[in-house]
């Protein structure tokens, strides 16, 4: 049965390896038998560190990999990471697009010009990413997108009127491409992920604390639990599913 | 340990309704497969004997126990059945259910009895079989619970009123059993789309999947993996959420009736220009 499930001979590209959620599920793919190439989502020097380690974990479990820092918000940047992919594998099977950039300000202090960027990274970016590897993935009638979204792209959240923007985005924009591209060999599906130990957006202890309060599960997701529906998404074993965000939320969404 | 490795349901014991055929026949299959002993339950004994030859070809255990989900005696008797059997309870799926009769009769037409048949076989009988099972997995302090809701469950159907309710009541049944008995207990859903059980009437019925975005209709071993997922240790952190396995059907349009919207491209109407 865990046959299914295994991504042996897969080939994988990770956008936003960089933060918690995107590194868990890089080595996820890898753990089950990817070979998997990682980005940053932006040219911070931190996030580069952050990529090649997690690169570095990739081949300590023998699979082809790399890490490139790229902006995830620039079409030449993202195309040329894709195009990595496929030079390096020779095929790229599957996407997941984990670029994150945090945000959270009263609308009123918002600039133009920071609106845009958080636009740009947080949905712009999945839309260049998708369309620079759907290229790749229609011509071989083969893909798997994974677009890795947050529970504020479900409900609202004070002071996070952009990012709760380019999340919802996210997940309607994953329902439209899945049908889309639903008879061509490409699903593509969201996974709402919960609040996530080490996300930029959860804002330091003080955030995080009152998360443990607010959360059912009185504490925050593991990244690496989030990480499997991933691998199932990836894999044989969820052909017929396109076009679905899966939650994995510790309860945020079920309660009043 | 390895990602996949925590796919692995052995030494696991599971109680499948509905086990005799179909769906619940073939998650009770994949579930023996990823290392689980089986309690394969429905209301005609020869399906279930048949279902358990299958589980025990796979090297499993099984115990077939004939329980209506409606009776909430004969539910009890076979949760004690299980546990005289294994000693345990580890996975419940509920998933006996589907039409009743007088499924398709307009509103002013359900009796009573009708009303009560529609919504216990569909709602019920999976309250009675987590109460039964609940207080053992509160003891041994972890469980897993995975609902069989629908597509009607997320979506109304015309002259559809017994299943579309019971299907979406099970779904806030199985949120609020998530946030009673979580995190040490996960209860989650799964919603299958249009699955015709090997039936060529229902194929037919479906237009083979014409209508459903991926061009195809389910087949019933597709739901073993994701059951199989529901029921490891992967979905820890994932509690009162449904998956939706449907070929595409609910991203968009409604897929039996072919309402699939699609608008004509750009160039055709001279927009996003």
């Amino acid at each position: 049965m865990t046959d299914e499930f295994s991504l042996a001979g897969k080939n994988a590209l990770v956008i936003g390896a960089s933060n918690s959620l995107g590194r868990a599920a890089a080595v996820a793919l890898a753990e089950a038998g990817a070979n998997v190439g990682v980005t940053t989502s932006t040219r911070l020097q931190r996030e580069e560190v952050a990529a090649n380690s997690c690169a570095n974990e990739i081949w300590a479990l023998n699979r082809k990999g790399f890490a490139q820092a790229i902006d995830a918000a620039d079409e030449a940047d993202v195309r040329a990471a894709i195009e990595r992919a496929v030079l390096e594998f020779g095929k790229l099977d599957v996407l997941v697009n984990a670029q994150d950039l945090p945000f959270a300000k009263p609308l009123t202090e918002i600039t133009p010009a920071e609106w845009r960027r958080v636009l740009d990274v947080n949905l712009t970016g999945v839309y260049l990413a998708c369309r620079a590897a759907g290229e790749r993935m229609l011509s071989q009638e083969y893909g798997r997108v994974i677009n890795i979204a947050s529970v504020l792209g479900e409900r609202g959240m004070a002071n996070g009127a952009a990012y709760c923007a380019a999340q919802a985005g996210v997940l309607n924009m994953t329902r439209a491409l899945a049908l889309e591209w639903a008879r061509r060999g490409v699903t593509v599906n969201a996974i709402g992920a919960g609040w996530t130990a080490g996300m930029g957006i959860i804002g330091g202890d003080e955030g995080r604390q009152a998360l443990e309060r607010y959360l059912p599960y009185k504490r925050l997701a593991k990244p690496e639990e989030i990480a499997g529906a991933v691998v199932y998404l990836a894999s044989d074993a969820a052909a017929y599913l396109t076009g679905q965000v899966i939650w994995i939320e510790g309860g945020a969404l079920s309660h009043v | 340990m390895p990602i996949l490795d925590k796919l692995r349901l052995d030494g696991r014991v599971a109680i499948m309704t509905g086990a005799g055929r179909g769906l619940g026949r073939a998650m009770a299959l994949a579930l023996a497969e990823a290392g689980t002993d089986l309690v394969a339950t429905a209301r005609t004994q020869l399906q279930i004997e048949e279902t358990a030859v299958l589980v025990r070809e796979r090297g499993r255990r099984c115990l077939p126990v004939v329980c209506d989900v409606t009776d909430s005696g004969s539910v009890n008797a076979m949760v004690e059945a299980a546990l005289a059997e294994y000693g345990r309870i580890d996975i419940l799926v509920n998933n006996a259910g589907g039409i009743t009769p007088g499924f398709a009769n307009s509103l002013t037409d359900i009796s009573d009895q009708t009303w009560r048949t529609g919504i216990d076989t569909n709602l019920t009988g999976a309250m009675y079989c987590s109460r039964a099972v609940i207080p053992h997995m509160v003891k041994q302090a972890s469980g897993k619970i995975i609902n069989v809701t629908s597509g009607f469950g997320l979506r109304a159907g015309r002259d559809n009123f017994m299943y579309t309710t019971a299907k979406a009541g099970l779904i806030n049944f199985t949120r609020s059993l998530s946030l009673t008995y979580g995190p040490a207990i996960q209860a989650n859903l799964v919603a299958p789309g249009l699955f015709p059980h090997d039936d060529p009437a229902m194929s037919e019925w479906w237009k083979g999947g014409k209508y459903t975005p991926m061009g195809r209709l389910g087949r019933d071993e597709e739901l073993g993996p994701l059951c199989v997922f529901l029921a490891s240790d992967l979905t820890s952190y994932m509690n009162g959420q449904i998956i939706v396995l449907d070929g595409g059907g609910l991203a968009g349009g409604h897929a039996p009736t072919g309402f699939a919207p699609v608008v004509p491209l750009a160039e055709e109407e001279g927009r996003g220009k």
